[in-house]
């Protein structure tokens, strides 16, 4: 270690053969990595021709159409509005009821908080189509499938498990003492938490939120089979373009597909820590 | 804290998955061993017309007080699992008016299969290309740890039906990888013939899941004590037998966790199965439930399909669920 030091400082400018010919197999991989969604960003400004011609040319002409007959002409802005609604609820009501529900289980030593966590880890790897004949069946006879608050409650409920597991483990490093100082200062143990725990807990609250926010943002299976065409968000708008014969339908699928993962660029741009941390800290804490 | 204290704090969360996730599972259990059919009636409706009048029947969904179309359930029990099993119905306590077409096919049996076809090839290229990466980006110079991350979770972040879609438009007759392939003289119609379009689903399995290993990886080999690898320097090891003996077996329980995730992950895929091969080629648990209920309109074999599902999950999950309970109960 401090040998590879002191050559640096010695040889500043030494080229370095095998160090150069890794970051270039590195950045050679990451761009192949990136390529399927690179280049759909590429082929999302082509006419069909272009976009699927034995030539690999770059000179071809660039057009906006497929974005503008998407967003403008078949009304994409309602399916972005629809997922900005619904994630945004989701996001909000799953952290607010699983904030409380992942404070309660980090600190109740009881049994119950152990089965209850126990069943959400069960519930955390149901597939989610088991639970559509149940959904269909029961949204029919209350007369409120195809609306945004069902699929919002549902969502919430999916991302559940994942939360209070997520939330608990922040909780848990969270020292009981600052409880019991609030409490001791007579506090309820609601307000302890509210004016105590949860101003600490922000980061934990931030990581969380992040995740709930990429199920519901992500989710194709429940929201297209729960909702017809008005109500749709956008991952459920672009199935069309799976099975597209058209030449029209599947560029503007391409173009969907390209505004669909943009802001999750923005998102992996701004967010890397939290979702890094999010990540790993299941697998490193333990 | 109190267990009423605790009870308050969890309520509305245990409600939200008691309505929306238990009782659906518990609707499931009965709804696979019914099977419901709209109420007909006749109705007769006198016409009256300038050539005197007749009475015109004709059939209608009976309906209640609201306007929903009444049904009535019957008791099949096992005819809808049989079925999907392919196994002979026994039909005397059938359905009436529907027979059930019974191809002698396990329709389960091959989407839980290609799962296991599927989960058995992704899971050791996962853990391999992860792992390669995480050893490769510690090399290289911090300030650009935060761009090679950034780019390695693309595929991973990615919406799973948007990033399917990509490689489908990558893949497809025409697209950029089969003209490339065309230009050196090789024709390959990926998605249309059984061998290549499992290849793709495979493909997009470790290019989805890839990330989330090498990010996993990555923070463990943070935790990797330098002392020790120092040491075993020291004593003369070289870099291959210092990655052997001192890293690897450092990274060994991040490699479990790394499977069962994705373990429990493949038991549940479906978007690329539904994108890349429509469920022509391949299939799994996840879409079988899907298309009998979208495509075949049949809420109650569906619901056989979901229950046979959920008892595969729960051996997948015995082994977890037994772990934690350990892990817990020793925290304690």
């Amino acid at each position: 270690m401090s040998s590879e030091i002191l050559a640096k400082l010695n040889m500043p400018h030494k080229f370095n053969l095998s160090k150069f010919a890794l970051y270039l197999a590195l950045f050679a991989w990451l761009i192949l990595n990136c390529l399927p969604i690179l280049w759909m960003g590429v082929i999302s400004f082509r006419d069909y021709i272009d976009a699927f011609s034995p030539s690999l040319s770059f000179n071809v002409p660039l057009t906006f159409a497929n974005y503008s007959n998407l967003w403008i002409d078949n009304k994409f802005y309602q399916n972005f509005y629809n997922t900005c609604f619904v994630t945004f609820f989701v996001v909000l009501i799953s952290l607010s009821i699983g904030c409380l529900a992942g404070y309660g289980l980090s600190r109740y030593k009881g049994r119950i908080g152990f089965i209850l966590l126990l069943v959400a880890l069960a519930f955390r790897a149901i597939p989610h189509s088991t639970l559509l004949p149940s959904f269909f069946t029961m949204f029919d006879a209350l007369g409120i499938r195809n609306t945004s608050f069902t699929l919002i409650l549902v969502l919430v409920s999916i991302n559940q498990p994942f939360t209070i597991w997520m939330l608990r483990s922040f909780f848990i490093h969270i020292p009981t003492e600052l409880d019991e100082a609030a409490q001791m200062d007579g506090c309820s143990s609601f307000q302890a938490f509210f004016k105590v725990i949860v101003p600490v807990m922000w980061p934990g609250i931030v990581t969380t939120g992040l995740f709930s926010f990429l199920l519901a943002y992500n989710d194709f299976l429940l929201s297209s089979a729960l909702t017809n065409t008005e109500m749709m968000t956008m991952p459920a708008a672009i199935a069309n373009s799976i099975h597209a014969e058209s030449e029209s339908f599947l560029m503007q699928g391409i173009a969907g597909a390209v505004s669909i993962t943009i802001p999750l660029i923005l998102l992996i741009a701004i967010f890397q820590k939290q979702i890094v941390s999010g990540l790993t800290q299941g697998a490193v804490k333990g | 804290m109190k267990l009423a204290t605790f009870l308050k704090f969890t309520l509305p969360s245990a409600v939200t998955m008691a309505v929306l996730l238990a009782l659906p599972l518990l609707m499931t259990i009965w709804l696979s061993v019914v099977n419901c059919s709209p109420v007909l009636e006749l109705q007769k409706t006198e016409q009256t017309g300038p050539f005197g009048s007749h009475v015109v029947t004709a059939q209608r969904f009976k309906v209640d007080a609201n306007g929903q179309a009444l049904k009535s359930c019957q008791f099949v029990g096992f005819d809808f699992y049989k079925n999907i099993l392919g196994i002979q119905s026994s039909s005397a306590a059938g359905p009436v008016d529907q027979k059930l077409p019974t191809d002698g096919h396990n329709e389960f049996l091959n989407a839980l299969s290609f799962t296991l076809l599927y989960t058995a090839v992704t899971t050791p290229f996962i853990l391999l290309i992860g792992l390669v990466l995480a050893l490769v980006t510690q090399k290289i110079s911090d300030r650009f740890k935060g761009l090679v991350i950034s780019m390695a979770l693309l595929p991973f972040i990615i919406t799973p039906v948007v990033g399917a879609l990509a490689i489908k438009w990558l893949f497809r007759d025409d697209g950029l990888v089969f003209n490339l392939l065309s230009h050196v003289g090789v024709q390959i119609y990926w998605m249309s013939e059984a061998w290549s379009a499992k290849l793709l689903v495979i493909f997009y399995g470790v290019w989805h899941v890839s990330p989330f290993a090498f990010i996993v990886l990555y923070a463990g080999l943070q935790g990797v004590p330098q002392d020790s690898i120092e040491a075993a320097r020291l004593d003369g090891a070289s870099k291959l037998q210092v990655l052997w003996f001192v890293t690897l077996p450092h990274l060994a329980p991040l490699t479990i966790f790394i499977t069962l995730i994705h373990l429990m992950d493949s038991y549940r895929v479906f978007e690329p199965i539904l994108v890349l091969t429509q469920g022509v080629f391949t299939t799994s648990v996840q879409f079988l439930t899907y298309s009998i209920l979208l495509d075949e309109s049949n809420p109650y074999k569906a619901s056989a399909a979901s229950v046979l599902t959920l008892v595969g999950i729960g051996f997948l999950l015995a082994p977890l669920l037994k772990r934690t309970w350990n892990e817990q109960r020793n925290s304690r």
